[in-house]
């Protein structure tokens, strides 16, 4: 029963998160992609309640921020210019789920923006770029991540299931996945593919391209899994009734293989997600203007920035419930799917 | 001394010559910091410094050879630099020519032969005499085809190459097939290689070979401040003061005043600044704008320098590359746009240069609008206009080009040619230069202003240069060259349409168009002219007619920043390379002992 | 035994071997090539680099350069490095020594730290222990491993105690050897650290996975009424019921010995083959490349060899197979 409310609340939660992300036109006050040019770097605007003279407003308002003369980056409230929250406002156009357009946003402000969460270097409001990356790295973690656990455990339980030469074949041809420099590959690829295709789509077959290759790892670990599992007294007494290949394999053997894979995927959506920075260095990754989160962080690759601008790393707290939710979603699926119930039968079990 | 029969005065006189002759012969033996009489050396002035200690400084990666013959990298030709000297050496402060190895010099008066004497005496690091042989042995090698050194190309000129011969043990003369308006400046960065050394393996053929990394440092020598000490792999070099160095300074004291020189292995830029930061080198330098802000907060012990205008310069350019039938219909289609010299003076007004100097370099830059950066005190045209941005000016031009606006797909308006279709095209950048990277997301936002749309895409530098320069399919890039010298020689390749940085359009056979013929013409001219005047005039109207065209859309200039220990003396940053290791002879510790400890 | 190990390293051979024909036509199919930039360079014209490119042997066939690649392998040569102008193997040996020298201390400490963490975690699996261990794993996985490499560094500057990157220091060689080994442990810390940090998140989520799966089997509730005190419970019986998965990781841990440290090498400048590696890339000196990807190759062999002989041997049922077809 535990394990099933356990279930319930992780897929609620990232349920939620997902929802915000891919509404992220509501919920972002402004374009994602619009420079501000005289405020580059703009720290968060705290919202306020209360002003300087004590008084309480009932619409939570941010203070403009002036830049302080002679500086580049160095700014400083305006306490005479107070900027209020509006709620449910028209601003910049978007797209609901790319085709249906609407203009009306969660929340906005006249003239002076409010950014929640600061600018970067071009004066984009980070907030809003938090929200739309979600969209995209979200997408390239999911596809890449399927791809290689789809690959890795095809090639992986049938390498250890079948076993003899077929095992030693396909664990070779891993180990030639592994090993190859494929940095080299993608140069070519990139090189190959014309500019005239939208680096956008580029970066989807990029990052279908490192699912595809990336599967040996995986493969191996399933591999394993596999081997020790075709030989439980379960499934030879399964084969002794007559059971074929892939009746064992479906029923029998691949669930085994359950817990290695939630870890995985747990683990690789997340790298996924970042890798894109790594292939932003090759040029590969999310093309400018477009955020994603990849190339949110990738700014904090750099001293200066990671010194002078904190509000650079808030972006990588944005991302922590994210990779906790698919962390809790894979232990309680892992709990679920789970020969030996785990369960708490009494606090300290072993103790 | 048992001569007692000498008197007192005898005596005296006898101990008295005794001491002498001792003292003498004591400094005599003693290491070489008395000028011989024979050795003609070269003064320095400037502030004299304290002898002693070790300076520590941090390379962008690891030389790859010692040798000049095959240095092609910047890690081995700094590090080469400072191991070696050439004959006439540019003062990289004054940018203005002075004597090195050589004495003096002469020209004819047709301005074909060069005469130059050498001093007096000088020694290479080993101790081994330096005379004209040397000279001679040197410039045979630079010149043999077999060798291949990169050299070569730098004294052919007009398609032949110079010729050096030998007057007596102190005196050469070069003599060249044709004027050469950059004079003497050619000699500087050309090291003096040593025959003693090099002319065994040169006539087995192997003289490329030699002076690798590993080499033992007793079988290198050079004529620079510093001599080879040591080499660890992938972590330092560690070089040593040249005790036969031919340079004092005012008070007569030999140069290098430091003992040791260490070059540090440190690949990334940001641990350069840490390790600068943690006091562990001694200077910094080729910062970018931000690192420089984040050192100036905190002074901890050193001192940051702006040092002005460079001499680099970066540029968005379209490919006019004429490739027949190769081309694609898309590029075709394109090229039509960028072959339209309205459109590239639109793309010229639209872009704001004032946002760039302010967001990339932190407002540590200038604006241009030509190829010669402020940095460069006497070349750079005056009279050229300075157009503030103008997005109207930007769309009058398109329109008299025949462009037109449309309704976009998401209701924004487009800019549409002359047949109706859309303006897009890809803007090419170097994935490792996050200020060029910079420059194009600016220009792609101010593009957007005009209804254009462009991509930026960046790639890898070797994808990237091939692209530009090899198979050429790309629409637009955003590129800098750094030149090395104020003078325009220095930029040739990219002035003469069959140069190969030409990069709009390189290596033609003939030039494509009227006004690059016309720039050829002025460029070959100023090259073979003799008087400042003369080249200037032509230089400057070769910079008249590119603003009118516009192959190269100008964008802004770095200035050089750097930043040494205040226990540094004599760090003077300069704006022609190498920043700060130009005077590294006068570079001092402030606080060194005499004889440091090693 | 001994036909299985021959087959073994029959098939590695061949794997190298394939490694290396792929290896030299990815390179090829890879825009630009060695001499490209000294093209930009105004100082050198077209016809030395077309000389330079014959003296290269750029210009002949893929074959025939493969052929001369191999002949240089059998010298023991590796190929010959374009801008060291030496040949590749001594290059490359002193390199790989000192990356070792990095990557074997940090898997053996994180893995040190990894085994008892997720097997504490598996214990309390689900409660507050767990879940605060589960939020520390998800933070560290967000934070990009250059940024955590940067991030040391500028811990190094701010607190003066370690040395701001690179392996020795200015004077090594006179040191005595107690300071010599304490001056390498002092340089080597921090990149240890930053290699645990980010090798950690895996191994944990892993152990903890693998022994929360076996921790309420029959077998264990058997074991423990037998009485059987807990560390021996849990380290000889959990662990090695759970080892599976985990070998399989270790496999990869050692194969990923001479291959995982290349940011932070470069980072911290460290003198191993992660710069070097970088540097040949990106500027296309091929057979540095193609060198480095042959000893990261053998390495990865060697430790999925290393991984399925322990498979073997510690898990009886994969032994029964062998054993009774």
């Amino acid at each position: 029963m535990r394990t099933r409310h356990r279930l319930a609340k992780w897929l609620v939660i990232l349920g939620v998160l997902h929802a915000i992300v891919v509404c992220a036109g509501f919920f972002a006050p402004y374009d994602p992609i619009e420079q501000d040019r005289k405020n580059p770097y703009l720290p968060p605007m705290p919202l306020h309640l209360m002003d300087a003279q004590g008084h309480l407003h009932l619409r939570p308002f941010a203070y403009a921020l002036k830049l302080r003369e002679g500086t580049f980056d160095h700014y400083e409230q305006d306490i005479g210019q107070p900027v209020p929250l509006k709620f449910l406002k028209y601003g910049a156009a978007y797209r609901v789920l790319g085709f249906l357009p609407a203009r009306i946003h969660l929340f906005g402000s006249e003239d002076t923006r409010i950014c929640l969460l600061g600018t970067d270097a071009y004066g984009r409001d980070q907030f809003s770029r938090l929200l739309y990356g979600g969209q995209i790295s979200l997408l390239a973690g999911l596809l890449g991540a399927g791809c290689t656990l789809s690959i890795g455990l095809c090639v992986g339980a049938a390498a250890g299931y079948f076993g003899g030469w077929r095992d030693d074949a396909l664990m070779r041809v891993a180990e030639l996945f592994l090993a190859l420099p494929w940095l080299y590959l993608l140069f070519a690829l990139r090189a190959f593919l014309p500019l005239s295709v939208s680096p956008l789509k580029a970066f989807f077959l990029i990052v279908a391209v490192i699912g595809a290759v990336g599967w040996a790892r995986p493969a191996r670990l399933v591999r394993g899994v596999v081997l020790s599992a075709k030989e439980r007294d379960f499934v030879r007494a399964a084969r002794g009734f007559g059971a074929t290949d892939s009746y064992l394999l479906r029923r029998h053997i691949l669930p085994e293989t359950s817990s290695v894979l939630l870890t995985q995927a747990a683990i690789l959506i997340p790298q996924y997600v970042l890798a894109e920075m790594t292939l932003s260095f090759l040029g590969l990754g999310v093309p400018e203007p477009a955020p994603s989160w990849g190339n949110l962080l990738s700014n904090l690759q750099q001293y200066s920035v990671l010194v002078s601008y904190w509000w650079m790393y808030l972006p990588a707290l944005a991302m922590v419930p994210f990779f906790l939710g698919y962390l809790g979603l894979a232990s309680s699926l892992q709990e679920r799917l789970e020969p030996y119930k785990i369960e708490r039968r009494s606090p300290g079990s072993l103790a | 001394m048992k001569n007692r029969r000498a008197g007192p005065h005898w005596r005296r006189t006898f101990l008295c010559s005794f001491a002498l002759l001792f003292l003498s012969l004591g400094q005599a033996a003693a290491s070489p910091q008395q000028k011989s009489i024979k050795e003609e050396l070269f003064v320095l002035p400037g502030e004299v410094g304290k002898r002693g200690g070790r300076l520590v400084f941090a390379l962008r990666g690891e030389p790859k050879t010692l040798n000049p013959l095959i240095a092609a990298d910047t890690r081995s030709r700094e590090v080469i630099g400072i191991m070696q000297a050439d004959l006439v050496h540019i003062n990289r402060a004054t940018q203005l020519t002075e004597p090195a190895l050589a004495k003096s010099w002469k020209i004819s008066p047709d301005g074909l032969q060069y005469t130059i004497v050498l001093r007096h005496g000088l020694k290479f690091s080993d101790g081994q005499p330096l005379d004209a042989d040397d000279v001679l042995f040197t410039f045979r090698v630079y010149l043999d085809e077999n060798v291949h050194a990169p050299q070569r190309d730098l004294l052919i000129i007009s398609g032949k190459p110079i010729t050096v011969r030998k007057l007596d043990a102190r005196t050469v003369v070069f003599r060249l097939p044709k004027t050469y308006g950059v004079g003497e400046r050619l000699f500087d960065g050309l090291a003096i290689l040593p025959r003693h050394l090099l002319e065994k393996p040169y006539q087995e053929g192997k003289v490329s070979q030699i002076g690798t990394l590993a080499t033992a440092a007793n079988q290198w020598a050079g004529l620079g401040p510093f001599r080879l000490k040591e080499y660890v792999a992938g972590q330092r070099l560690v070089l040593e003061r040249n005790p036969y160095y031919w340079k004092t300074d005012v008070k007569g004291n030999r140069l290098p005043y430091a003992d040791e020189l260490v070059f540090l292995f440190v690949p990334n830029a940001d641990a350069q600044v840490l390790k600068f930061q943690s006091g562990e080198t001694d200077a910094i330098a080729q910062l970018s704008a931000e690192n420089f802000s984040v050192l100036s907060r905190q002074l901890r012990g050193y001192t940051m320098v702006d040092a002005g205008p460079g001499l680099e310069y970066n540029f968005l350019f379209f490919n006019l590359n004429d490739l027949g039938e190769k081309t694609s219909p898309e590029l075709t289609r394109k090229q039509k746009w960028f072959r339209e010299v309205r459109f590239r003076q639109a793309v010229s007004a639209a872009v704001d240069r004032e946002a760039i100097v302010r967001l990339v370099y932190q407002g540590r830059g200038t604006p241009l609008w030509g190829l010669v950066a402020p940095g460069n005190r006497r070349w750079g045209n005056e009279e050229l206009a300075h157009p503030p941005r103008s997005l109207e000016r930007a769309r009058a031009l398109l329109k008299d080009a025949g462009f037109s606006w449309g309704n976009g797909p998401n209701g924004e308006s487009s800019l549409l040619d002359s047949e109706g279709k859309p303006v897009e095209f890809s803007i090419l950048t170097s994935s490792t230069n996050a200020d060029r990277a910079k420059m194009a997301t600016l220009i792609q936002d101010d593009l957007k202003q005009l209804g254009m749309r462009a991509e930026v895409v960046p790639l890898e530098f070797r994808s990237l240069l091939d692209r530009v320069t090899q198979t050429k399919e790309y629409d637009a890039c955003v590129m800098g060259i750094a030149s090395y010298d104020a003078d325009p020689n220095s930029d040739i390749n990219v002035w003469l349409s069959s140069g190969g940085t030409h990069l709009w359009n390189p290596s033609q056979e003939h030039p494509a168009t009227a006004w690059e013929a016309e720039i050829d013409r002025l460029i070959s001219e100023q090259m073979i002219a003799r008087t400042f005047a003369q080249r200037k005039k032509l230089y400057d109207r070769a910079q008249e007619i590119l603003a009118e065209n516009q192959p190269m859309i100008f964008l802004a200039s770095p200035d050089i920043l750097a930043g040494a220990k205040n226990s540094l003396g004599n760090f003077q940053p300069a704006v022609l390379e190498p920043y700060v290791l130009w005077n590294v002879e006068q570079l001092h510790l402030k606080n060194a002992p005499e004889n440091a400890p090693r | 035994m001994i036909s299985a190990v021959a087959s073994r390293l029959a098939q590695t051979l061949l794997l190298i071997f394939g490694v290396s024909v792929l290896a030299f036509l990815f390179m090829d199919l890879a825009p630009g090539k060695y001499l490209a930039e000294m093209r930009l360079n105004p100082q050198i014209s077209q016809r030395t680099l077309a000389a330079l490119r014959t003296e290269y042997g750029l210009d002949r066939p893929l074959a025939v350069r493969y052929a001369l690649w191999l002949r240089s392998v059998a010298r023991g040569e590796f190929g010959f490095s374009f801008a060291y102008n030496s040949p590749v193997a001594p290059l490359l040996f002193v390199r790989a020594r000192n990356t070792l020298l990095l990557t074997i201390t940090a898997t053996l400490i994180a893995w040190g730290i990894a085994l008892p963490l997720g097997v504490w975690s598996a214990e309390r699996f689900g409660r507050l222990p767990d879940r605060l261990l589960s939020w520390a794993t998800a933070a560290l996985l967000v934070i990009p491993d250059l940024a955590l490499a940067l991030g040391l560094l500028v811990f190094a500057v701010r607190t003066g105690r370690f040395p701001v990157g690179g392996m020795t220091s200015l004077d090594f060689a006179s040191l005595p050897p107690a300071d010599k080994l304490r001056d390498l442990a002092l340089h080597m810390t921090l990149p240890v650290a930053a290699l645990v940090l980010s090798a950690l998140p895996l191994l944990i989520r892993h152990v903890r996975a693998a022994v929360a799966e076996v921790l309420n089997a029959p077998f264990m509730l058997a074991a423990r009424g037998h009485g059987i005190p807990r560390r021996t419970l849990l380290y000889r019986y959990a662990l090695r019921a759970a080892a599976n998965p985990l070998i399989s990781l270790f496999g990869f841990s050692i194969g990923a010995l001479l291959s995982g440290s290349l940011l932070v090498e470069v980072v911290m400048s460290w003198p191993g083959l992660g710069p070097l590696l970088l540097e040949s890339i990106l500027s296309r000196d091929v057979y540095i490349v193609i060198g480095g990807t042959l000893f990261s190759t053998i390495f990865l062999v060697s430790g999925n060899f290393v991984a399925d002989i322990l498979l073997y041997w510690a898990d009886p049922r994969i032994r029964t197979k062998s054993g009774s077809t």
